[in-house]
């Protein structure tokens, strides 16, 4: 990333497109990154929107938006990406619009929908290869519902739905690489806790054409029961424990953009977090713990040895 | 204007085709595929200026159907039963939307257990849904349906899909004289298409299908749409008229065959309705009074337009090629709900399913449904519902299943 | 019937607090309804809960219009007419607040006869959000006024209410439920079952022939932007984030950037600005502070605390 415009983080923009008053829980990670993107993007975006939290970023008659949104269904929004890209494109062809009209169509979802019910349509804009952003907020689980795991929910993780001592028992899915492994013409891991790497993606995003996702972890203190203040604290920790790796993929090579000589415990990462205190209460669940960070040192050796 | 052979599927397409349509999200399903391919067919040689795209499900391309109408192209699409239903979820939030699109629904019976052949179940399913519908009897009466059926959804006070359906095979699959109107005058029919204030481009931001919160936000959403539906009817009629005019067929929300003397009527819809014409031709030969009403509009619902065809009659027959299980057809709730308590209302008002699944309706069976009617208004009591089945069948269905290893543990009497 | 209303903040246990005075009512031989109320309100917005309790079968539904006992446990609700506090107050209706403010400045500042009690707050805790028995200590006074709930009752409510919590949890809850209990002896059964609404002399609805709007009109449709700026969303908060613009260091891409709501704005002169409209107190601002001039106060100290004025 040689040709960005921000090579610092005080190169971001000065001023919000982003609207404040949306119903948002405070802290929340997911409209941190978000309104970092919609900075980088502009208002010439049309946000297509699947059910999840920020379904509720505009609630008749109010929207946080300068330029446009529509909400589709939580299995549909890639689908609703296409018709509105398509209809463009056809009304510059026959000159109905200007070209100055265009519109970036970015589809906008949570991890639900984004890992899950949404995947085969996702799947489809790749296979057509959709001229489209899309933007997941991966809080790892089924946030607005009140935080029922999901695909994205990690290993050990308690959510509503997995309230037993062990906590999740699945594992995270790897959307990063199934993305990567079907023909997406960028895929990109992000934080809102490292704006500069998440706007230096969208920015670059932006310059790529095809399908291209960012998957953006989104710290959220309701459903990951944590103080709204620490939201940024656990977000730098994801990446400093090697938990999140900031990575990117394109023309068919996978780059790591954020390498450390050393990674902190992900023992610092998890016991800051409600979701992982059974593994550290009433007694420390070494086994599991250990677990946990051999797969995370594991992921890092291939990274090194590749 | 020219007369040729066509079949449903291929009305459906040259419909699509004389509409000027600019965009086409598809997916197979028989029997609806003709259209897809025909279309496919035409954009690739040129003939069509249309992009036509193949999603990965009908959930997706009701979506993408939406979409692209809501950012302000006119937009067609098909499918049938199990994917109209796959697509369920997005038919009612499309129209929720307010943007004007065609959808050709082939109508097939739904699993399980799976069929290709036809019955109305799944249309049926998306009555409620706020896209209007346009059932047809003949493959003409698809092809001019769907031009109508643009000028219907893009009026400024309607706005909402419109679903036109036929019957698979029955229609689909079945070649038919079509008159096939002319490029100019059928493009000056529907005209150009204006996707009004639902637009998306730049510099005009829109939100568009954003949530509500509060009951009575959404009941004005909601009443909305059911009043812009109910405003359909006048504005089809509107059409209906300028369409006679322009191209000499007349397609009338409700349809009455030799129904005006009657004192009997059959009510049906879709292709059967035209056997169920030639079944009151021989009754009429018979010496009975008997006619038949076919409402070609079957959202909105209209009301008015059936009651003034049935009033004063002895009694109706509504055959239902439908069935909500645990009720009956929903053609005769629908009906009894539109007549009831108005004077004149026909005292007896008998309910038939048949035709489920492609299963054919005799015109022994349409005499029979007469006569029922005929005893049921001079005994003055609406018989049960009928479903109409045979022994002959019940007879062949045993063998089926004895085949399949089924044990039957009771005698059968058959008659022979 | 009994109708009671509890008024709180995202977060405060209100769905609790209204479920351990159903259960309670339902041990003493009522029958009940308790519900939750809330929207796409988060943590620290203003919620509501009820319960109906009454000796025979309740048909009654929905929200509350008209309520016999409204309990608010968060007294910073009071004045936001968001919240709703004083919706639907009859004559009869008596007041409970979790509040260190007392009885006669509540009604003199509300300009309210009605009947009002205040219970003080047993917490040194400045942010509402973390007074982890408002709610609980709410449920003790509220059941000493109706008279009909003894503390046997009242403590195996909780028990059953708060049976995943840890023993030591619910004793502890227990504790203040039985504090306000005893605080309020002299007030028992103040509270009045309020009665059936009469089908005379109500005042009908006003009933129109709506006429359909044209579809551009009538579209779920919001043409225009950043009309999200309308809602008050700074109503949630209960902690606020205090520019020392003496301690700023301007680096202006910090706090403006990580604040997730956009409610930081900088400056010509790039220093920022808090919009205290919106900002809803999240306080990662505070958290990201490198030079840590940002204070971080309880809401309801925000006018005892003067602003610095961004340096010009």
């Amino acid at each position: 990333m040689t040709e960005t415009a921000f090579q610092r983080q005080k190169d971001l923009p000065k001023s919000h497109l982003l609207s404040a008053g949306t119903p948002m829980c405070a802290g929340c990670g997911g409209l941190e990154a978000i309104h970092i993107a919609y900075d980088v993007l502009g208002e010439n975006t049309i946000f297509v929107n699947a059910a999840g939290c920020m379904t509720l970023l505009s609630v008749y008659p109010f929207t946080p938006f300068r330029g446009s949104w529509l909400y589709t269904a939580m299995g549909a929004a890639p689908a609703g990406a296409q018709g509105v890209r398509d209809a463009l494109d056809i009304l510059m062809d026959k000159g109905r619009i200007e070209v100055a009209d265009d519109l970036d169509v970015v589809v906008l979802t949570g991890d639900g929908s984004g890992y899950g019910m949404g995947i085969s349509a996702t799947s489809g804009t790749i296979d057509r290869c959709l001229d489209y952003l899309y933007i997941v907020y991966d809080n790892e689980g089924y946030g607005n519902t009140g935080q029922q795991y999901s695909a994205a929910t990690p290993h050990a993780a308690r959510t509503a739905t997995s309230r037993c001592a062990y906590g999740h028992k699945g594992f995270k899915k790897d959307l990063f690489s199934i993305l990567a492994a079907n023909g997406a013409a960028y895929v990109a891991t992000a934080i809102g806790s490292e704006p500069l790497d998440l706007a230096q993606k969208i920015e670059k995003a932006k310059s790529i054409s095809g399908p291209r996702f960012i998957i953006t972890l989104a710290p959220c203190p309701t459903g990951w029961d944590f103080d709204p203040k620490e939201t940024m604290t656990i977000g730098k920790l994801a990446v400093r424990t090697g938990v999140w790796p900031l990575k990117e993929f394109t023309d068919g090579k996978v780059s790591h953009n954020k390498t450390f000589s050393k990674l902190l415990p992900v023992e610092t990462y998890l016991e800051q977090q409600g979701r992982f205190r059974h593994l550290f209460e009433p007694q420390k669940k070494e086994a599991v713990l250990r677990d946990i960070q051999n797969s995370i040192n594991r992921y890092w050796h291939e990274v090194a040895t590749i | 204007m020219k007369r040729t052979l066509l079949t449903g599927n291929g009305a459906a397409a040259w419909g699509a085709r004389l509409a000027a349509v600019d965009y086409i999200p598809a997916f197979p399903i028989t029997p609806q595929t003709e259209i897809l391919e025909t279309l496919a067919y035409w954009v690739d040689n040129g003939d069509l200026d249309t992009r036509l795209v193949t999603l990965e499900s009908e959930h997706s391309m009701i979506t993408a159907a939406g979409s692209s109408a809501a950012t302000g192209v006119r937009t067609f699409t098909a499918t049938s039963s199990q994917g109209l239903l796959h697509g369920m979820e997005m038919i009612y939030t499309v129209a929720g939307w307010r943007v004007p699109f065609v959808m050709v629904n082939v109508s097939r019976g739904l699993a399980a257990p799976l069929t290709l052949e036809s019955d109305h179940n799944d249309i049926m399913a998306a009555r409620d849904s706020g896209c209007l519908q346009l059932h047809c009897a003949t493959c003409q009466e698809v092809l001019d349906s769907i031009l109508m059926a643009y000028r219907l959804a893009e009026h400024p006070e309607i706005r909402l899909p419109v679903i036109v359906n036929l019957d698979g095979f029955y229609l689909s699959y079945t070649r038919e004289p079509v008159a096939i109107p002319d490029d100019d005058a059928s493009r000056t029919f529907v005209g150009e298409f204006d996707s009004g204030s639902i637009h998306f481009k730049a510099g005009a931001p829109l939100s568009h299908a954003s949530a509500v919160l509060g009951g009575s936000t959404y009941s004005y959403f909601r009443y909305s749409q059911h009043l812009a539906a109910q405003r359909g009817l006048s504005v089809y009629e509107e059409i209906a008229e300028e369409f006679a005019r322009t191209f000499g067929r007349r397609h009338d929300a409700v349809e009455g065959y030799r129904h005006e003397d009657a004192e009997y009527l059959f009510l049906m819809i879709g292709s059967f309705a035209t056997k169920g014409k030639e079944a009151v031709n021989s009754l009429r030969d018979a010496g009975w009074k008997i006619g038949l009403i076919r409402p070609h509009m079957l959202r909105p619902f209209p009301v008015e337009r059936i009651y003034s065809l049935a009033r004063g009659k002895k009694a109706i027959a509504v055959i239902d090629q439908n069935i909500s299980m645990g009720k009956g057809g929903v053609l005769h709730t629908e009906l009894a709900s539109a007549l009831y308590g108005k004077p004149g209302a026909p005292p007896i008002l008998a309910s038939f399913i048949g035709g489920l699944g492609g299963r054919d309706l005799p015109y022994e069976e349409l005499f029979e449904i007469a006569k029922t009617l005929r005893d049921s208004a001079a005994a003055g009591a609406t018989p049960p519902p009928r479903l109409l089945y045979t022994e002959t069948e019940l007879l062949e269905m045993r063998k089926l299943q004895a085949i399949a290893g089924v044990r039957i543990p009771f005698e059968e009497v058959h008659h022979d | 019937m009994y109708r009671i209303r509890f008024h709180g903040r995202g977060g405060q246990g209100m769905k609790t607090a209204s479920r351990i005075l159903g259960r309670a009512f339902f041990l003493a031989g009522y029958e009940v309804q308790d519900a939750p109320r809330y929207g796409a309100e988060r943590r620290g917005a203003p919620i509501f809960a009820y319960v109906r309790a009454a000796k025979s079968p309740i048909n009654e539904r929905g929200i509350i219009q008209h309520p016999d006992l409204v309990v608010v446990a968060d007294d910073s609700l009071i004045g936001l007419p968001a919240a709703g506090v004083l919706s639907g107050l009859t004559d009869r209706t008596i007041f409970l607040f979790y509040s260190d403010t007392d009885e006669k400045s509540w009604q003199h500042r509300l300009n309210l006869k009605n009947t009002l009690f205040t219970i003080p707050v047993d917490t040194q805790a400045v942010d509402p959000l973390q007074r982890r028995y408002a709610g609980v200590s709410c449920v003790g006074g509220a059941a000493r006024l109706t008279g009909v709930l003894d503390q046997a009752t009242l403590k195996k409510a909780i028990e059953e209410e708060m049976a995943d919590r840890s023993p030591h949890t619910v004793s502890t809850n227990i504790d203040h439920a039985n504090a306000t209990f005893s605080l309020l002896a002299q007030h028992d059964t103040i509270i009045e079952e309020g009665a059936a609404i009469s089908a005379v002399g109500y005042e009908p609805p006003k009933w129109l022939e709506l006429a359909p709007d044209p579809a551009a009109i009538c579209a779920p449709a919001i043409y225009g932007g950043g009309t999200s700026s309308k809602v008050q969303t700074g109503l949630w908060r209960t902690m606020r984030p205090v520019i020392q613009y003496d301690k700023c260091r301007q680096c202006w891409w910090i706090c403006s950037t990580f604040c997730p709501d956009s409610a930081i704005s900088v400056t010509e002169n790039r220093y920022t600005r808090i919009d205290y409209d919106h900002c809803k107190g999240c306080m990662v601002c505070v958290m990201q502070c490198p030079s840590h001039a940002i204070l971080a106060i309880a809401e309801k100290d925000a006018d005892k605390v003067t602003l610095q004025e961004v340096p010009s």
